[in-house]
C-alpha cells in the first residue's frame, strides 16, 4: 500500500494551494465555507480511495479528482452565497459577479496554472467549453484599474545589499 | 488552434496562459507587435491575473488550520457511510441475504477504520520519531544547522507575519492616521521608527504593528498597492551571529533582506520580482538617508 499511502500523503501537501483556488471560488464569500469546502473535498477522495473506489495512478490524477470533487461541492453551496464585503480588493468583486462555471474555469487556468487539458477535466467540460468559459470571463473581468502586470522596465542596478532570499 | 497565419483570440488566451509550443509563441508574439488592440488584450489578461494572484495568493502562505491538517488521511465524520449503532434490528430474520452483505459491508467499513487508525498511529509515531531524532541532534552536535526551522531566520519571520496580518480583516494594529502613535510605538519596542516613502512605487502605507521577532521585538509595517495588493517590511534590530536561511515562503511572493544601521529588514510581497527590487531599494535608500540625517 505503499504508492496508496503516498499518494494520500501527497494529497495533503496539496492543501494549501486548494484553499487559495476555495477562497477565490467562494469569491468574498466567507473563509469558513471555503476552508469546509477544502475539508469535504480532501476527505472524500481520501476516504474514496482508501475504499478503491478510486484508483490514481498518480498524484496528479489525485489532485485533479480533489479540485474536481471541491469545484461541485462549491457549485451547490455557492448558490446562495453572501456578497464580498467592501474591504475585498476590486478583483473579488469582479470575481463574484461572474457564473460560477466561468469563474471556475478561469480560476483553474490561470490562477491554478492547471493548463487547458487539465482544467478541462477538473470541470468535467470539453476543452473547447472551458475555453469558451475562459473568454468569457475574461472579456467581463475587464482590466479597469488593475496595475500593469509588468515592472517598468528600466535598467535598474540592483544594489548589491540586497539580498533575494527567495 | 491550426499552423496557419490566422491569429484568434484562442491563440491569444493561449499565449497568455503558457499552452503554446515555442514556435506557435514567437509567432503571436510577432502578431501583437503589429496588433496594438490584441496587445492591449493580453497586457490586461495579464494584469488580471496578477491582481488574482496578489489577492489570494497569500492564502496558500498561510499556516493550514487543524481542520485541513492531514484531511485527506483521516476518516470523513459520522454522516458519511451507514449507520453502526449495533442496535438489533427486530424485524429481520438473522442471516437472510441482504443482512448478510449488510454485515460484509461493515466488516469492510471496520477494517477500513483498522487501518485508517493504525495509518493514523503510524503517522504520529513518525512525527514523535522526527521530533525525538531532532531533539538528539540538537544535544549531539548544538552548532548542527537545524533545517526544520525556518522561522529562526528574519526572512523566516517576516514570512509568518506576513502570512498572519496581511490578508486578514485587520492588518495593523495602529492605521496611518495616527502616525505619530506609531512611530513612537515601534521607536520604544524595536528601536527603528522611520517608515520609507514607498508612494512613488504606488505602495501606500496602510499603518503598523509591533510582531514576535527571532530574538526580540520586530516591527512590520504594510504598504497596500491601489489594487489591494500589500506589501510588508519587517525590521528587527540584528544580532550580529544569525546567519539567515532560506524563508518559508510560497510561489509568488519574495523576500528581499538586507541590514542597515543595526537592524534586519526583510520586504515581502506577492508583487513581480522587478517590483519588490525597486521598493526594497527605494526603501533601503530612503532608511539609509534618515540613517544619516540622524548622526
Amino acid at each position: 500500500m505503499g504508492k496508496k499511502a503516498e499518494i494520500l500523503e501527497g494529497l495533503s501537501a496539496a492543501a494549501p494551494a486548494l484553499r487559495r483556488y476555495s477562497r477565490a471560488l467562494c469569491a468574498g464569500a466567507g473563509h469558513a465555507l471555503s476552508d469546509e469546502l477544502v475539508q469535504s473535498a480532501l476527505q472524500s477522495i481520501g476516504a474514496r480511495i482508501r475504499a478503491k473506489e478510486l484508483r490514481p495512478a498518480d498524484l496528479q490524477e489525485a489532485r485533479i479528482e480533489a479540485y474536481a470533487a471541491l469545484t461541485a461541492m462549491a457549485a451547490k453551496r455557492l448558490v446562495e452565497a453572501q456578497r464580498p464585503a467592501s474591504r475585498h480588493p476590486p478583483i473579488v468583486h469582479g470575481l463574484a459577479e461572474l457564473s460560477f462555471d466561468d469563474r471556475a474555469a478561469l480560476l483553474l487556468a490561470s490562477l491554478e496554472g492547471l493548463g487547458y487539458d487539465t482544467a478541462a477535466r477538473v470541470v468535467g467540460a470539453p476543452r473547447e467549453t472551458l475555453l469558451a468559459r475562459l473568454m468569457r470571463a475574461r472579456a467581463a473581468l475587464g482590466a479597469v484599474g488593475l496595475p500593469p502586470a509588468d515592472a517598468e522596465t528600466g535598467a535598474r542596478r540592483a544594489a548589491s545589499h540586497l539580498r533575494i532570499v527567495k | 488552434m491550426s499552423s496557419s497565419g490566422t491569429i484568434g483570440e484562442a491563440d491569444l488566451h493561449a499565449l497568455v496562459d503558457g499552452e503554446l509550443d515555442a514556435e506557435r509563441r514567437r509567432k503571436v508574439e510577432d502578431h501583437l507587435l503589429t496588433h496594438p488592440k490584441d496587445a492591449a488584450l493580453v497586457e490586461g489578461w495579464r494584469r488580471q491575473n496578477a491582481a488574482l494572484r496578489a489577492a489570494f495568493e497569500p492564502v496558500a502562505l498561510e499556516m493550514l488550520p487543524l481542520s485541513l491538517k492531514d484531511a485527506a488521511v483521516r476518516t470523513a465524520g459520522p454522516q458519511q457511510g451507514p449507520i453502526e449503532t449495533g442496535a438489533i434490528h427486530w424485524g429481520r430474520p438473522g442471516a437472510s441475504r441482504p443482512s448478510l452483505r449488510l454485515d460484509e459491508i461493515r466488516a469492510s467499513r471496520r477494517r477500513q477504520a483498522a487501518i485508517s487508525t493504525l495509518l493514523t498511529l503510524l503517522a504520529g509515531a513518525a512525527v514523535a520519531g522526527l521530533a525525538a531524532l531532532v531533539v538528539v541532534g540538537r544535544n549531539d552536535a548544538p552548532h548542527a544547522p537545524i533545517t526544520m526551522a525556518p522561522t529562526q531566520s528574519y526572512a523566516g519571520r517576516a514570512g509568518l507575519a506576513y502570512a498572519t496580518y496581511v490578508s486578514d480583516a485587520r492588518p495593523v494594529e495602529i492605521d496611518i492616521s495616527r502616525r505619530g502613535e506609531l512611530v513612537a510605538w515601534l521607536d520604544e519596542r524595536v528601536g527603528f521608527s522611520r517608515p520609507p516613502d514607498l508612494a512613488a512605487l504606488g505602495l501606500r502605507l496602510i499603518g503598523g504593528r509591533v510582531t514576535p521577532g527571532v530574538a526580540a521585538p520586530a516591527g512590520l509595517l504594510i504598504y497596500e498597492r491601489a489594487d489591494g495588493a500589500r506589501v510588508a517590511l519587517y525590521f528587527e534590530r540584528a544580532e550580529t551571529t544569525a546567519a539567515p536561511s532560506a524563508p518559508r515562503a510560497g510561489r509568488d511572493v519574495s523576500a528581499i533582506e538586507w541590514r542597515a544601521g543595526g537592524f534586519a529588514f526583510v520586504l515581502i510581497g506577492p508583487l513581480p520580482q522587478e517590483d519588490m527590487q525597486a521598493a526594497a531599494e527605494r526603501a533601503a535608500t530612503a532608511i539609509a538617508a534618515t540613517e544619516g540625517e540622524k548622526r
